[in-house]
């Protein structure tokens, strides 16, 4: 492993590693725009030059592989000069156009011309070269070429990452542009990950331009919940609204990048009405809205009472792969130790297969469920129903009576899903008395003796498992407010109720059984 | 003096394989056949033969770099893309005698154990390839090339690929890249096309003045070759002389050989007034004014330290009538629009002084200008991938130092 200084501070890093990397890996910060550690290298940008000993110019700290002994120096007169020229160089020819642009707050020529530059520019508006604005790329991307410091970022991304190759250079010299071959329309699937590379306010997202100020949003560490990938995401948020999702990086799983569907599942989360209140039938068949300690212990009492008459495995457990483990953990625990079933299902179809399917050959699989592993894993599948078609069999033929389900919509939907709900309401109406956790108002709910609200994706904290079987932590971004709970906490609740004396206020409370109960299995 | 280069080229009939023959031609490969690969690199080495496309790097040497039994195929490629402004010497090479540059190549590539070879003709010489095409067709024919060399138990073959009219190209990774069927971008060195080049393989890539000289080499020996020229720079050279003289052309010196005994005797003198100026390398080396064009020599070492280059060999001479931000001007607009835009100084800063010299040259331009002309050219330098930013700082600096009061002078117009 080759040894090097850098700015006097000596470091050991992996051999091939490049300067900037061992630099970034001691806490350096070189400046750069070209450089992407999920992309190749191109070395154009040149603000990454370095001063190193024993090289007449200055190499570019991205393209240049550490040796040992190497003595690289990254904040001395001549560095800074030569970045400040190259800063002059990229803002010669730009607009300049900050207050009405949306990268602004994330823009690395702001960052940098704090740093670097604070010069003023030498160049007439007459000079300056015009370029296509507010071009229209596809459904996801609109190109500002003016803004554009032409780092090949988003050309890279197509062509080593999607393998599609859409965007190219176009022109030479200093009237170079990017864009797509014939002006075609950007419609990759991905393409939204080219907003998130460009370091500059060249490519801006159609979704979340002019809707928000950046520097006004808060951000809470998720993981998506379009599918069983699981690709770490960044939800940007104010006042309780969503405005938009960003891939974290995580080298294991979806590296810098997410899906243009899992992108936009935040909207899903916002259509429909939403469920407020707990809500019973009552003798006369019609719903009416309950206090919470109610609901609850008509459930306890109920399931109860059922598995005295009919036995206890006439009672289902049917629970949703989009709910964390910690609902699923507590929902089992419930139902399995307390109520005393044995009868759990989840599959609405083939989910726990469609888990571990690629859906292309980037990062979607066929699953639209975050979580189909961990509910699998808990042993929330029973190969005597084989899924919802089965446990309607069994509720018309009377071997099922009653049933606790959880349905939560998923956020991306195939054609293929859509009469799914449908075989959810049919389950409902095949039962003596259900219970129905879930978020959204819907017709066929009006036939569950009780119906209680419950959080969604990103409402409620918890972990989900991805296709990999990685258990991966989402954090609570946005409250619903009112009587919704998350549905870790109906159970708690329903939990206590039955007499565990166990206490469940927290995640970290769930976590600490979930441990003791792998253990002891 | 000894022709090496243009012995031949005033005969019509040169492009003729028999008569190329007829003249002692391929009998340089003939001789290369009987000796042992590595003999022959030794064989250039020691003649001193220079890369004549414009960096001077020893032959032999960039040759000898090259990796042996590497497992993947070695390339030479023969860079044809003549784009340099006041260059043409190669064309003339082509066009009139382009059995001596095949032979050159197949020398070469025994060599250097290659037998993939293409020649890489910028786009604007289209006519030059159909000649270039035929003689390879007769080579063919005359059983020279194809699945054996002259009858040796060797494979060659050599194809011509045409530009698409990018001076960049006529560097060398922007060639390979170009040939790959990529947009012409010069790479990041390292790795060195001698070691990753062309298809990632091992690659050399000379130019046609270079690839030229070898048959002679060869069949004269490099002590033949070497006792031309001075110390460090050996041998011929070819010079293409244009501007304001009598005879501008093409014309085969001896290295070492006096700039204005070039300009006086081959081209036939100043023409329209006195001498100004002159760009001794092509237009990206830096220009010397008449005073210190005296008892300057053609060759590496004395350009180098009159403060200019001897380049590509294009000689450009400026008589007294020449207004220099003029010439200036369209340097740097010819940079501007080549610069592939790759690495932002280049990009940014080749289109920026070309815009303050158009806007000076209009009379529009400030004193203040002409140091920022300065200042780009220091945010400029050394900075990029490859020297095409160099190659437009050296004449900007050069001229706006030597000539700076005329450049005042327009501003105050």
């Amino acid at each position: 492993m080759p040894k090097l200084t850098i700015d006097d501070q000596e470091i050991e890093v992996p051999a091939g590693t490049t300067i900037i990397q061992a630099a970034m890996h001691a806490g350096i910060d070189i400046p750069h725009y070209c450089y992407h550690e999920d992309l190749p290298i191109d070395g154009n940008c040149r603000m990454c030059l370095v001063e190193v000993e024993k090289m007449p110019k200055l190499p570019p700290s991205c393209a240049t592989v550490v040796t040992d002994g190497m003595v690289v120096k990254t904040r001395t007169d001549k560095v800074k000069e030569a970045v400040r020229g190259v800063l002059e160089f990229l803002l010669i020819n730009h607009p300049v156009d900050c207050p009405v642009c949306d990268q602004a707050g994330e823009c690395r020529l702001q960052d940098y011309y704090m740093v670097y530059g604070l010069h003023t520019s030498e160049i007439p508006l007459e000079m300056k070269v015009r370029k296509h604005k507010a071009v229209d790329l596809g459904p996801m991307v609109v190109l500002d070429s003016e803004r554009c410091v032409l780092c090949s970022r988003c050309i890279r991304f197509f062509d080593h990452v999607t393998h599609t190759g859409e965007m190219q250079f176009f022109g030479r010299g200093d009237h170079v542009e990017i864009g797509t071959f014939e002006n075609r329309p950007l419609d990759n699937p991905y393409s939204g990950n080219v907003v998130d590379v460009c370091p500059v306010g060249a490519l801006t997202s159609r979704d979340f331009r002019f809707k928000c100020r950046v520097w006004f949003l808060l951000s809470t560490d998720s993981v998506c919940g379009g599918c069983s990938t699981g690709c770490n995401v960044r939800i940007d948020h104010r006042d309780g609204t969503i405005f938009r999702l960003l891939p974290r990086r995580n080298v294991d799983i979806n590296k810098s990048w997410m899906c243009d569907e899992g992108r936009l599942t935040y909207h899903k989360l916002t259509s429909g009405e939403r469920l407020r209140l707990p809500a019973a039938r009552g003798r006369d068949g019609m719903q009416a809205p309950m206090k919470w300690s109610d609901a609850i212990s008509l459930v306890d009492t109920t399931l109860r009472d059922i598995a005295s008459r009919h036995g206890q495995n006439s009672i289902l457990g049917f629970a949703s792969p989009s709910a964390t483990n910690e609902a699923l953990f507590l929902f089992k625990l419930y139902l399995g130790d307390r109520i005393g079933t044995s009868n759990f299902e989840f599959r609405l179809a083939s989910e726990d297969k469609d888990a571990t399917a690629e859906e292309d050959q980037v990062l979607r699989h066929l699953d639209k469920h975050p979580n189909s592993i961990g509910a699998a894993g808990l042993g929330l599948a029973s190969d005597s129903l084989g899924g919802i078609d089965g446990a309607i069999v069994a509720a018309s033929e009377g071997r099922i009576e009653a049933a606790v389900i959880i349905y939560l919509k998923p956020l991306v939907e195939r054609p293929a899903d859509r009469d799914l709900e449908a075989k959810v309401a049919k389950l409902v109406e095949s039962l003596e008395f259900s219970v129905v956790l879930t978020s959204h108002k819907a017709e066929w709910l009006a036939k569950a003796n009780v119906v209680l609200p419950v959080t969604q994706w990103s409402e409620e904290e918890g972990t989900y498992t991805n296709f990999q079987g990685t258990e991966q932590a989402a954090g609570a971004a946005i409250s619903p407010g009112g009587e919704i709970l998350p549905i870790w906490q109906v159970m708690a609740r329903l939990l206590k109720t039955s007499g565990d004396e166990r206490v469940f206020s927290s995640q970290a409370d769930i976590a600490a059984v979930r441990k003791t109960a792998s253990a002891e299995s | 003096m000894n022709k090496v280069l243009l012995a031949n080229v005033d005969q019509p009939d040169q492009t003729n394989i028999d008569k190329y023959r007829e003249r002692g031609g391929y009998q340089g490969l003939q001789k290369a056949l009987a000796m042992e690969q590595t003999a022959v690199i030794d064989e250039v080495k020691a003649s001193g033969l220079r890369g004549r496309g414009g960096a001077g790097f020893p032959t032999g040497m960039k040759w000898g770099f090259v990796p042996r039994n590497t497992g993947k195929a070695t390339y030479l490629l023969c860079n044809a893309d003549e784009s340099e402004p006041g260059t043409f010497k190669d064309r003339l090479l082509l066009e009139r005698d382009p059995h001596m540059l095949i032979e050159g190549m197949a020398i070469a590539c025994y060599a250097l154990d290659c037998h993939l070879s293409y020649i890489y003709i910028r786009g604007e010489y289209e006519f030059v390839a159909y000649t270039v095409q035929k003689a390879l067709d007769e080579a063919y024919a005359a059983k020279i090339l194809g699945p054996s060399l002259m009858g040796k138990d060797y494979p060659l073959d050599i194809f011509i690929h045409l530009g698409q009219g990018a001076y960049i190209c006529g560097e060398e990774t922007s060639l390979i890249e170009s040939l790959e069927g990529y947009r012409g971008y010069p790479r990041l060195k390292p790795p060195f096309p001698a070691v990753s080049g062309f298809l990632a393989s091992p690659t050399v890539v000379n130019n046609v003045e270079t690839l030229c000289a070898v048959p002679w080499i060869v069949k004269n020996g490099a002590a033949a070759y070497s006792a031309m020229g001075t110390e460090k720079s050996k041998g011929t050279k070819l010079f293409s002389i244009s501007g304001h003289v009598s005879k501008p052309g093409t014309y085969e010196v001896e290295l070492g050989y006096p700039l204005m005994d070039l300009i006086n005797n081959e081209a036939g003198g100043v023409t329209g007034g006195k001498l100004k100026a002159v760009i001794p390398g092509g237009s990206s080396v830096p220009v010397l004014t008449a005073a210190e064009c005296e008892g300057v020599t053609l060759d590496y070492e004395a350009l180098l330290k009159a403060g200019s280059m001897l380049g590509s060999g294009g000689v450009i001479v400026f008589n007294d009538t020449v207004k220099m931000p003029e010439v200036l001007s369209v340097i740097a607009d010819f940079y501007a629009h080549e610069s592939c835009g790759q690495c932002t100084p280049c990009r940014e800063g080749t289109g920026w002084a070309a815009k303050i010299l158009r806007n000076l040259v209009a009379g529009k331009g400030k004193v203040p200008d002409i140091d920022l002309l300065y200042k780009i050219a220091d945010m400029m330098e050394g900075k990029t991938i490859c020297p095409l930013a160099d190659a437009d700082v050296m004449p900007i600096r050069s001229f706006v130092t030597k000539f700076r009061s005329e450049f005042e002078s327009f501003c105050a117009s």
